[in-house]
């Protein structure tokens, strides 16, 4: 199975990857391009569609530090397309190297149902759940502002703290009474 | 009410309980309760509520011997755009009658104020009428259904020419939930839904002249895609006992240009595949159907129409679910042609509108 191992090649020098994985190919863009504006570290951005990647590229393909699922809530396609790309992630990514993202989360018509699979995803898999603001430029540098948080700790540029160390305080945690309904 | 109160006390004060905790258990943990308290801080009070997961199979009722032939031809021959209300103060169903006089006095003063209420604005004066729909209740404690009707004569007619209803209403409550009634204060009464038909200036009147009458709001009331999925299923579950001519589903693709896809099945190919999921080890037990059989049946389809076409459509919306006892539309449009299953859909409906409404 083609794995994407977090530890089988060797970092390189003031630089980090991520990769951002979007069914849509839409946000992901946008957050590429704020993600690359940034100065003080190198970040290499990548960009696919979903797991697993091809493998023609394996060879030059860098150490991923992060990778971000993007998912945006109005499409249940989004959603199971990120299900089945979890399966193509080695186990060692989620000790804090994987963060999903959501978009859309505000829409009225977005089913209440669809929110809650999402935080369950998130929580099953102890990582952070990020809502993100995709329409407009200050949205875009919020959620890229937050991804670079992340990203220096998952590549090793704070002192002090691992990723598996913040993704403990940062993971999404779903309230115990998620499950409970309304009526009987 | 006192129910959702303390819901919603209980989403709101999540500071008291972080703090409770944090003597008790060491930092780590209390760190991590915190963290689960204030993600329940930014869930605001309606998006914690859901549709029930499992509900009884429909039954078909016959309500025929209790309504008024007319009035159920109107019930099932129109198409209703639903809203959700809030509890009504001091509703009374036995003063009827006044209510039609003061509305029908009500209109004739919005007219003379001058806002607009007919277009083509000839003298219409609306006598309203107010009757009471009996049959229409599932539980104990429910509010019996009331239809509103305006008559007006038509216009360039005589004097003695007969009336004709131009705009119809009405309120009901169908499997509320017996502790949400039972929770309400004393003077209200819980109808939570709302359909209307008619002009629109007209139904804005009505709904002025409630709301400022019995303290009420009214609100719209869109069917998500949870919703459309419960009525396909509901109606595929009735094809032993109706005649379901066929099974429509209309979905939108976010494409430019917008793709719109509708997707007939033939009753026996959809009950076929109905009783294929039922049958599943997963079935709760009879009469009852769970949520994870309507999303196994819907996916199915889904994957049915990908097969032959190579288009997935969980990359659009549901928007419309018709078949031959009625027609839901996302927009919140509603026709209902079976009168049999007219009361199973209205409970669906109405915990839509208790959902929905804003408490």
């Amino acid at each position: 199975m083609a794995l994407l191992k977090p530890f089988s090649k060797l970092p390189s020098l003031h630089a980090s990857s991520i990769l951002l994985v979007e069914n849509e190919e839409l946000f992901q863009q946008s957050l590429a391009n704020a993600l690359v504006a940034e100065a003080g570290v190198t970040v290499n951005v990548r960009l696919a569609k979903n797991l697993p990647l091809p493998l023609e590229n394996e060879d030059k393909r860098p150490r991923i530090d992060l990778v971000v699922f993007v998912m945006n809530l109005t499409s249940e396609l989004s959603f199971q397309s990120t299900e089945a790309s979890l399966k193509y992630l080695d186990p060692g990514f989620f000790l804090g190297k994987v963060c999903f993202m959501v978009t859309n989360a505000r829409n009225a018509t977005v089913p209440s149902g669809r929110l809650d699979s999402v935080r369950k995803l998130a929580a099953s898999l102890q990582c952070p759940l990020l809502f993100a603001e995709d329409q407009s430029p200050d949205g875009v540098a919020n959620a890229a502002e937050r991804l670079l948080t992340i990203l220096k700790v998952s590549a090793g540029f704070v002192p002090t703290i691992t990723a598996l160390y913040l993704s403990n305080l940062t993971r999404c945690t779903v309230p115990p009474d998620i499950d409970q309904l309304s009526f009987e | 009410m006192e129910q959702k109160e303390n819901r919603q006390s209980g989403e709101r004060t999540p500071c008291s309980v972080a703090l409770v905790q944090r003597r008790s258990k060491s930092y780590r943990q209390s760190y991590r309760s915190c963290l689960g308290a204030t993600s329940r801080l930014f869930t605001p009070g309606h998006a914690t509520r859901r549709l029930n997961s499992s509900r009884r199979a429909p039954r078909p009722r016959d309500i025929k011997e209790q309504l008024d032939p007319g009035v159920l031809s109107l019930l099932t021959r129109t198409e209703w755009q639903l809203s959700y209300v809030t509890p009504l103060f001091q509703f009374r169903h036995t003063r009827l009658k006044s209510y039609a006089r003061q509305l029908s006095a009500f209109m004739a003063a919005e007219r003379q104020q001058g806002v607009a209420v007919e277009v083509q604005g000839e003298e219409h004066t609306y006598r309203g009428r107010f009757s009471l729909l009996p049959g229409l209740v599932e539980g104990e404690g429910e509010a019996e259904a009331v239809l509103i009707q305006l008559w007006s004569r038509p216009a360039f007619s005589r004097a003695d020419a007969a009336e004709k209803p131009v705009w119809s209403g009405w309120f009901s409550c169908v499997r509320g939930g017996d502790d949400y009634l039972r929770s309400l204060p004393p003077d209200f009464v819980g109808l939570p839904l709302f359909c209307s038909s008619g002009a629109e200036s007209l139904t804005a009147t009505v709904k002025a002249w409630f709301s400022r009458h019995f303290d009420c709001s009214f609100g719209a009331l869109p069917l998500d895609q949870d919703t459309l999925q419960w009525v396909a299923a509901l109606w595929a579950n009735c094809h032993l006992e109706a005649d379901l001519r066929h099974l429509t589903l209309l979905w939108e693709i976010p494409v430019s240009p917008p793709l719109k896809v509708s997707y007939a099945v033939e009753p026996l190919d959809a009950w076929t595949l109905w009783s294929g999921v039922r049958r599943a080890p997963s079935a709760v037990e009879e009469g009852v159907i769970g949520v994870g059989e309507v999303e196994e049946f819907v996916q199915e389809l889904k994957r049915h129409f990908h097969r032959h076409f190579r288009l997935q459509l969980s990359a659009g919306n549901l928007t419309q679910v018709s078949s031959g006892l009625g027609a839901a539309k996302s927009s919140g449009r509603v026709k209902i042609s079976s009168s049999r299953y007219l009361v199973s859909t209205l409970s669906l409906l109405t915990e839509c509108a208790l959902l929905k409404m804003p408490i």
